[in-house]
């Protein structure tokens, strides 16, 4: 089985339509966790990125040799691999970063989204169409974090990008774990929302 | 049968493949990883002391680290001092034994170069041989002794306490006589926006100017901070607006205050206030007999 999609549509389909947060729901714990400010998002959107794409590549280049029985502990031996090179490799020449993402970057292991891909395209595709979905779903979640970061850092500390914008914090709680519940929520319906009027507009169009 | 073979044979290249690129960053990257702790320690201490890019320290300035073990033989234990000598004898450190009480039991040489004395390894190694058979030796900590030509000048304290969350670790300057002249948090793990405040010049620089004296009954206070206070004490991040003797008089009126707690995070603020509390007191307690061993031992110290 082989995708006839074209790379930027496979790209943009992570973005959009197959969006690991807003669209797919799965990994959910950094989305409500570490979203707290965009600088937050970015950064671990950066990691899950690095992983997606080497994790994915790595396993459609070994998708023959890899016995079906044990695929599962494959993938997460693959990813696992691949998480502890980048936070090898940001504990050493990015430490500032290193400092404030260092726990979150270890979590990247148990993150469903890249197993999830691994099993439904990597597997299965050939290694480029594997590449450009993973770059895709690596963006879709920088992408899905970074906008809810924003929210929490502008709602909650008044800031974006740690540079302050309101002078005061509106809404402190916007910035604790409980608060990521219904952020993210919210923000999933709104995009709900906003794709059911696109699509019922176009049909009236049509 | 076969398959669980295959499966086996399988699993242990694909776990030998990972451990192999595992292994190779590692090598890559290790030595990057503590140049850089290293060297951010370094900056770190050199802003306690008052020394940033724009004015860099001046070459008679030393830092002496002083490394505290614990010994034990059998089942009593005591402790270690390992600290730079100077004049006449080559060994470079000393070993001073000290038991619970502050009473003297020995000394001995330990032959190390200074700079293998900041890698552990090494360090643990040399005081281990120059001890003895019999006794075991375990790292606690380490004090840093700054000099300017010979003259003690102030104390860095690292050192960590329970905080809200998880341990806090900073790095405590003092001067002599033990009034705290710098608080940096190093490593904290608390709620950001909350506890994790405590990293904020507003409440870090609080601590500046306690006396030995203030620090024994200082407390945290549930107030808000007086705005010609935070303007002093954030002096530095808006590039020194205020000038030293407005700053100086601000701070002297707020010395014998106590802390103020951060708003939302009264826990981390006692958790500091306590920390920075018991890491003086104990130091000021031990810095007293390792100094009346020295000069009653005739132990010649560059500090």
């Amino acid at each position: 089985m082989a995708t006839d999609k074209s790379s930027m549509q496979l790209i943009t389909n992570g973005i959009l339509n197959e969006n690991p947060i807003f669209r797919l729901v799965l990994s959910m714990c950094p989305a409500v966790g570490i979203s707290t400010t965009v600088m937050n998002g970015f950064m671990l959107g950066i990691a899950v990125l690095f992983v997606q794409v080497f994790s994915s590549l790595t396993i459609a280049i070994f998708k023959n040799v890899i016995h079906p029985r044990i695929r599962i502990p494959t993938y997460t031996l693959t990813i696992a691999t691949w998480v502890t090179v980048i936070d090898m490799v940001l504990a050493a020449y990015l430490p500032e970063a290193y400092a404030k993402m260092g726990i979150f970057i270890k979590l990247i292991v148990a993150f469903a989204i890249i197993t999830m891909r691994l099993e439904m395209f990597a597997s299965k595709e050939t290694v480029s169409a594997s590449f450009f979905d993973g770059i895709g779903m690596g963006l879709g979640f920088m992408a899905g974090m970074m906008a809810i970061g924003f929210v929490r850092e502008l709602l909650g500390l008044g800031s974006l990008l740690g540079y302050d914008l309101l002078g005061f914090k509106p809404m402190l709680f916007f910035v604790l774990p409980l608060a990521g519940f219904f952020c993210v929520g919210l923000m999933m319906g709104f995009f709900n929302y906003i794709e059911t009027r696109y699509k019922s507009a176009k049909r009236a169009q049509a | 049968m076969k398959d669980i073979l295959t499966i086996i044979f399988r699993l242990t290249v694909s776990c030998l493949l990972a451990g192999i690129v595992m292994g190779a960053t590692f090598v890559f990257t290790n030595k990057a990883k503590l140049h850089n702790a290293e060297v951010n320690e370094q900056k770190v201490m050199l802003g306690l002391l008052g020394y940033s890019a724009g004015k860099s320290a001046p070459a008679s300035l030393k830092l002496h680290p002083v490394y505290r073990y614990l010994v034990n033989s059998g089942a009593a234990s005591s402790i270690g001092y390992l600290v730079p000598t100077s004049g006449a004898s080559e060994a470079g450190y000393a070993f001073v034994n000290i038991d619970l009480d502050g009473k003297f039991l020995g000394q001995q040489p330990v032959r190390l170069e200074a700079t293998k004395a900041s890698e552990a390894n090494e360090r643990d190694k040399a005081v281990t041989s120059a001890l003895g058979s019999g006794k075991e030796c375990r790292y606690v900590d380490q004090t840093i002794v700054v000099s300017d030509n010979g003259a003690r000048k102030a104390y860095l304290l690292p050192g960590e306490f329970p905080g809200f969350k998880t341990f806090v670790k900073v790095i405590l300057a003092v001067d002599p006589t033990f009034t705290v002249s710098g608080l940096e948090i190093m490593e904290n793990e608390e709620d950001p926006g909350l506890g994790g405040e405590i990293v904020q010049q507003y409440f870090k620089n609080q601590f500046r100017g306690k006396t030995y004296e203030a620090l024994k009954k200082l407390g945290v206070v549930k107030e808000p901070l007086p705005e010609e206070y935070r303007r002093v004490l954030e002096n530095d991040k808006n590039g020194g607006s205020i000038g030293a003797e407005e700053v100086a008089k601000v701070e002297a009126t707020y010395a014998d205050k106590n802390i103020y707690a951060l708003t939302g995070a009264t826990i981390s603020s006692r958790a500091v206030t306590n920390g920075v509390k018991g890491i003086v007191n104990k130091f000021a307690y031990r810095v007293g007999i390792l100094d009346r061993v020295l000069k009653e031992q005739q132990i010649v110290v560059p500090f």
